[in-house]
């Protein structure tokens, strides 16, 4: 589960300092909140902080998982193994163009997570992931030769092979067409129910939001500074 | 702990992975490694082969370790012995005046050999180089050039003839010697006989006119309690480092020598010389390597700085990121040693059958040894691994965030 309080990050210095606030976000095991607002919003700057990827100015509350661990402590400590033993153990991104090493076959690209954290290289999960996403006869191919969709099928079974408690997505249908964005997205909702993740999609895709029926977070921006509040 | 050496295993895996996929790029730097390899170990090999050869030939012939006294002095044992005793000294064995220092040799069948040289030796002599050098009264090894005169065989016996002037009535003085051996031609050029220090003394008291019994000389004066003395010695030094001081030592004391110490000296200069020239192309080329590689991998860190963003973002450390880079520096480098080390034999092949063959530069050799190309190896790694850490010192400033946002 994921707990966050009075999140307060700004990316760059001065003027053009772009600062984003997130009053509060609460979702439990199995749930999925999708982040929307216009290009250059902040929104992939909120998905940084809360994937302790840039420390936050300012943090009232941050817990994780069913531990529910303190991860405002860590940051304020600046630890920074310790965070990054979280990042890589509870939480998976999904990255905006994939974001795979290219010089690694698609099994080895899904199969790093597991093998970093010392996990047996089989999972069902990834095993089912693999057969919904229609991703078995690419397993040995490179990403060169994948398109950008097959990319980002495989970029999302890479993002939830070592069981993660937090998935972030960053705009994961955007180069996808209307059939494999649903198929993804139904893909990711089952995930998220059957393994009890938590998850947070970036999206500007209204439409499918709407379909799955998710609860938003939507970006309302006011004097420099760009909140991110529950949406109807 | 295991987890960890999983974690370093798969690292490298991952590493070596990447330089196969970038295979391309991979080739030209260890490519330019060869380039800067491959000529080095020639040109080493080149120096080191012409120089040890040049050594060899100067150890090989004891000669250029002789030291000629010029001048006849007067010598006491005493003197010998220090000169025996001087560190530098190989071997040294006093010697009768020149006149002295021949005789008749007689063998079966009337043949001779008029005035051969009569040479003392003792065990440890380096021109005979044998252990049968160390003669008693009667032993004789004798040169090529004697036995082939006297067609005498090792085992054979022979007569040493001596004449003198005595009173007014020429004496025959004659001994019988067992020859113990016959040299190698090469080891001694003109006829002579090897023998002890004690009877070629005895040649000089028979000449000088007291009586010599194993000549069988028994008129004049009685030689008992006659202190030897000696005109001049048989002198080598220890080795060709000792020569230079050992000459010193004796011109100090007013005693004229000759020496080799000029194809020594230019066998030093040589290896200096060419020490130099190797030490300048070497740092020339060493700066150049040490260039492109800086170059190469910082242009390959920019290439892949996503790639290393997203190790980061899977949870590798910074320290992991740069042991990444080092490791496929090392990887490179290996290959790049590999590469140039395969050139080198391939040169090195050909210099020795295209030059070593021809009677004009002799024997011809390039070669270096198993720790050289050792050092070699190391010095590659070395060079390699602190490039990289120039590199991998400006990518763990790479943010797990870079991998986030489009580049």
């Amino acid at each position: 589960m994921l707990d966050i309080q009075g999140l307060r990050v700004a990316r760059g210095t001065g003027a053009q300092a772009h600062r984003v606030c997130l009053p509060a976000l609460q979702l439990g095991h199995g749930e999925i909140r999708a982040i929307t607002g216009e290009s250059g919003c902040g929104k992939s700057t909120l998905l940084e902080a809360i994937g302790l990827l840039l420390a936050p100015q300012q943090l009232t509350h941050y817990r994780l998982g069913r531990e529910r661990l303190d991860i405002r402590q860590l940051l304020q400590n600046d630890d920074q193994p310790a965070l990054a033993a979280v990042r890589s153990r509870q939480l998976g991104f999904v990255l905006q163009s994939g974001g795979l090493l290219p010089f690694l076959k698609v099994r080895d690209n899904i199969g790093l997570p597991r093998r970093l954290l010392g996990l047996p290289s089989r999972s069902a999960h990834v095993e089912k992931a693999l057969d919904v996403l229609r991703l078995q006869p690419l397993l040995d191919k490179y990403p060169q030769a994948l398109s950008i969709g097959e990319r980002q099928r495989v970029a999302c079974v890479r993002a939830i092979a070592h069981e993660p408690q937090l998935l972030l997505a960053d705009e994961p249908t955007a180069a996808l067409d209307p059939l494999n964005a649903r198929r993804l997205f139904e893909l990711l909702l089952s995930l998220v129910r059957e393994l009890g993740l938590t998850a947070l999609v970036v999206s500007h895709d209204w439409a499918l939001i709407d379909e799955f029926g998710l609860a938003r977070l939507a970006a309302v921006s006011r004097e420099g500074e760009t909140g991110f509040v529950p949406a109807a | 702990m295991s987890l960890r050496l999983d974690r370093f295993a798969l690292l490298g895996r991952l590493a070596l992975s990447d330089l196969w996929h970038d295979r391309k790029v991979s080739l030209c730097v260890a490519a330019s490694l060869v380039a800067v390899i491959a000529p080095l170990l020639l040109l080493f090999g080149l120096k080191h082969g012409v120089v040890s050869q040049l050594q060899d030939e100067l150890l090989r012939d004891p000669r250029n370790l002789e030291i000629k006294l010029l001048s006849s002095g007067s010598y006491d044992t005493a003197w010998l012995t220090q000169l025996q005793q001087r560190p530098e000294t190989g071997f040294a064995i006093g010697q009768t005046r020149s006149l002295n220092t021949q005789a008749d040799l007689l063998g079966a069948n009337r043949r001779f050999v008029e005035n051969a040289e009569i040479i003392p030796t003792q065990a440890g002599d380096p021109l005979l180089d044998t252990p049968l050098s160390a003669l008693r009264g009667n032993q004789v090894i004798l040169s090529a050039r004697a036995a082939e005169r006297l067609a005498i065989q090792a085992g054979d016996s022979l007569q040493l003839r001596v004449t003198r002037r005595l009173n007014g009535v020429n004496e025959r003085g004659e001994q019988q010697l067992q020859v113990l051996a016959v040299l190698d031609p090469a080891r001694f050029g003109r006829p002579a006989a090897f023998v002890a220090a004690e009877l070629l003394l005895g040649l000089e008291r028979f000449r000088d006119g007291y009586q010599v019994p194993a000549l069988g000389a028994h008129s004049g004066n009685s030689a008992e309690g006659l202190a030897p003395g000696y005109a001049r010695a048989r002198l080598y030094a220890r080795d060709i480092d000792s020569v230079a001081p050992l000459e010193r030592w004796l011109n100090a004391q007013h005693i004229e020598t000759a020496s080799r110490l000029a194809e020594i000296d230019a066998v030093k200069a040589i290896n200096h010389v060419l020490g130099v020239i190797f030490g300048v192309i070497a740092g020339a080329s060493l700066v150049g390597c040490i260039a492109s590689l800086i170059g190469a991998f910082l242009a390959n860190i920019d290439r892949k700085r996503r790639s290393l963003a997203l190790l980061r973002l899977l949870g590798f450390q910074r320290a992991a990121v740069a042991g990444y880079l080092v490791l496929q520096a090392l990887f490179l480098s290996g290959a790049g040693y590999l590469g140039g080390l395969a050139c080198y034999g391939v040169g090195s092949l050909l210099f020795n059958r295209l030059l070593g063959s021809s009677q004009a530069t002799g024997a011809f050799v390039c070669d270096i040894t198993f720790w050289h190309g050792l050092i070699a190896l190391l010095l590659a790694l070395l060079v390699a691994a602190l490039v990289a850490l120039i590199g991998a010192l400006r990518a763990i400033s790479i943010e797990p965030a870079e991998s986030l946002r489009e580049l």
